[in-house]
């Protein structure tokens, strides 16, 4: 087997110490990766405390949202004694707890951005060098069954990236800002009525507004299920603990990933 | 030229007793939303302003604008005719007609330079499908709005484009703000607008002499800051979860919430819920038919007026989006399941030429 390598690195010429030349492993080159040696294997610590916090808040926040969202949306159950409005809250609570479920969501995605800065280097990524973008290339090749090179990730691999780019981060920021702009519609004059009263700029009238929040809402199933399917497969093919390591933090390596000699 | 007599000469010559005018004044005062204390400002105001000048254009509509106008309780539209405004030009009302009544808008451009206001109802083609007195409509707006003190755009239509302007919009019919840069404009959409708004917004100019707070958008605040959502008479049985199913059914005698059979109140911006129509008598949520959004951005096209749906961002397409999104969430999972069956077989392929090795 051996470290993958990549078309335009001279087979030979990595030393053993830049083993699995990748994207990501190659970004921030000063920050050494936390990993504890087992009889064959390394324990290679991925995820930080933060980011797991988040994950799992965000998951449960993302149902809760989901459920209540759609209830609000196209109410699916009616209240249970008629006539009088009174002796019901139904609707009442579904918007209750979706807003406040919202401002759980919306701190747990500030504090994830904060550590897109603070985190360690799995937590990280830069768009912007070439060897991203190709290393995307042969992730895309590699899903799609084809003839690829492409090196093995400890943490996302560029693809998983972009998508929680696209998907979890941008459409969480459409999603909140629409979300709180419509939160504070009935109070304009209020402190947070005119923190979002520029919203309207951007994603145009009331209407256009809740339709890009239900459809953005639709988008994170989307995500869901891609989302949940490729975590098993990556589990299933490498081996490497990734179900397990969103809760531990580890996940179980090759020994030439962290640049350590092989025992063969 | 004579001297303009003020809004109050005019009130008392007409035969209002002092006491009608200050009623009125007073009630004005509620009308646009202000506090009692503030109503001395609006007799102040009567007392010494003097009539404004208005020209009505009418461009693609349906008279209907007009026809809401002149319904108008309170202030009443007689007082508003006669009283603060001097109605220059207008199609529907005035009695002259032909060369007369066009010479008479090129006289308002002479006497009343920067003083007067133009009100628009009806969209204006990009093209030129409408002409009037042999002009066309896009430059009559043009010529008559440059030295305006203000353009107000009556009804959906001058406001967003409204129904000539609905998907596929034949005419290219586009909003006054199309054709107008330098001119303030306040828009006063509704299909058609609520007659004591259309008024309120011409009374607020004569009492303060200058345009009320707008919107982002530019709708007065005074009458567009709630969506009807907001101040439903049917609200409490939204909250409590309480909905019409269907239009027979028990829950739309009992007056329940219609949400389900698609009311648009939560996304439209207008007074409906708190000034009603016809003199505050009702409004269509309270007689049992959904809000259909008429004052809001394209309503013709936002769906089924009896559905709700989400818009396609960008484009005039409404789609229901739960049905979309279960769709395209089933598709991914039958997509995923094929791609699982194909990793299975690829792995076990590729460990068995492994051990062949």
């Amino acid at each position: 087997m051996g470290a993958p390598k990549l078309p335009w690195i001279r087979s030979g010429s990595i030393p053993a110490s830049k083993a699995g030349l990748n994207s990501e492993n190659s970004y921030h080159p000063e920050e050494q990766i936390i990993y504890t040696t087992m009889e064959k294997d390394v324990k290679v610590y991925v995820w930080d405390l933060p980011v797991r916090l988040y994950h799992w808040i965000n998951a449960v926040c993302i149902v809760i949202l989901m459920v209540t969202g759609i209830y609000i949306g196209k109410p699916f159950a009616a209240a249970s004694i008629p006539e009088e409005a009174y002796y019901s809250n139904l609707m009442g609570w579904a918007r209750y707890i979706h807003f406040f479920t919202a401002f759980v969501f919306t701190a747990a995605f500030i504090y994830r951005m904060f550590w897109c800065f603070a985190g360690n280097k799995f937590a990280r990524f830069n768009p912007l060098r070439l060897l991203f973008w190709k290393d995307l290339w042969e992730t895309i090749k590699f899903y799609l069954f084809l003839k690829n090179k492409k090196p093995h990730f400890m943490g996302h691999n560029p693809l998983a990236f972009l998508s929680y780019w696209i998907f979890n981060y941008l459409g969480s920021a459409i999603i909140i800002l629409t979300g709180f702009y419509m939160y504070a519609e009935p109070q304009k004059q209020s402190v947070l009525g005119k923190l979002f009263a520029w919203v309207p700029y951007i994603f145009g009238d009331s209407y256009s507004l809740r339709s890009w929040h239900h459809l953005v809402a639709w988008a994170f199933m989307l995500f869901i299920v891609l989302h949940v399917y490729l975590a098993f497969r990556d589990d299933y093919l490498e081996r490497c603990g990734s179900i397990s390591s969103m809760f531990t933090g580890y996940k179980t390596e090759p020994k030439h990933a962290v640049g350590e000699e092989h025992d063969k | 030229m004579k001297r303009q007599r003020t809004v109050y000469e005019a009130a008392i010559e007409s035969g209002v007793s002092r006491r009608d005018f200050l009623k009125m004044c007073t009630a004005l005062a509620a009308t646009l939303g202000l506090e009692y204390s503030q109503s001395k400002q609006v007799v102040h105001a009567m007392e010494n302003g003097s009539r404004v000048p208005v020209v009505w254009l009418q461009f693609q509509d349906c008279t209907g604008c007009s026809e809401s106008f002149i319904r108008s309780s309170q202030p009443k539209v007689e007082s508003v005719l006669l009283d603060m405004i001097s109605l220059e030009y207008t199609e529907v009302l005035s009695a002259a007609s032909g060369q007369q009544v066009e010479d008479n808008m090129k006289q308002v451009l002479k006497d009343y330079k920067g003083k007067y206001i133009l009100a628009v109802e009806g969209s204006i083609p990009e093209d030129d499908y409408l002409a009037v007195g042999g002009k066309s409509a896009k430059e009559t707006l043009r010529e008559m709005a440059e030295d305006a003190m203000a353009v107000v755009a009556y009804g959906s239509c001058s406001s967003w484009g409204g129904i000539p302007g609905a998907n596929p919009n034949p005419t290219g019919a586009k909003p006054v703000t199309g054709f107008i840069n330098d001119t303030p404009v306040i828009l006063v959409p509704g299909c058609p607008p609520i007659a004591e708004v259309m008024t309120g917004v011409i009374a607020h100019i004569i009492t303060f002499g200058k345009l009320p707070e707008l919107d982002v958008f530019g709708r007065p605040k005074a009458f567009y800051r709630h969506r009807i959502h907001d101040k439903c008479n049917r609200r409490a049985y939204f909250d409590a979860g309480l909905f019409v199913e269907s239009f027979d059914d028990e829950g739309a005698k009992q007056g329940y919430c219609l949400y389900k059979v698609g009311c648009k109140g939560p996304t439209t911006y207008n007074s409906c819920a708190e000034m009603r129509w016809n003199g505050g008598v009702s409004y269509p949520i309270q007689s049992g038919n959904p809000c259909i959004g008429c004052s809001e951005k394209d309503f013709w096209d936002n769906g089924p007026f009896y559905t709700r749906r989400a818009k396609i961002p960008g484009t005039q397409t409404t789609i229901n989006p739960d049905a979309v999104g279960l769709g395209v969430v089933g598709l991914a999972t039958a997509g995923v399941a094929v791609h699982a069956a194909g990793t299975v077989v690829k792995k076990k392929l590729d460990d068995k030429r492994g051990e062949n090795e």
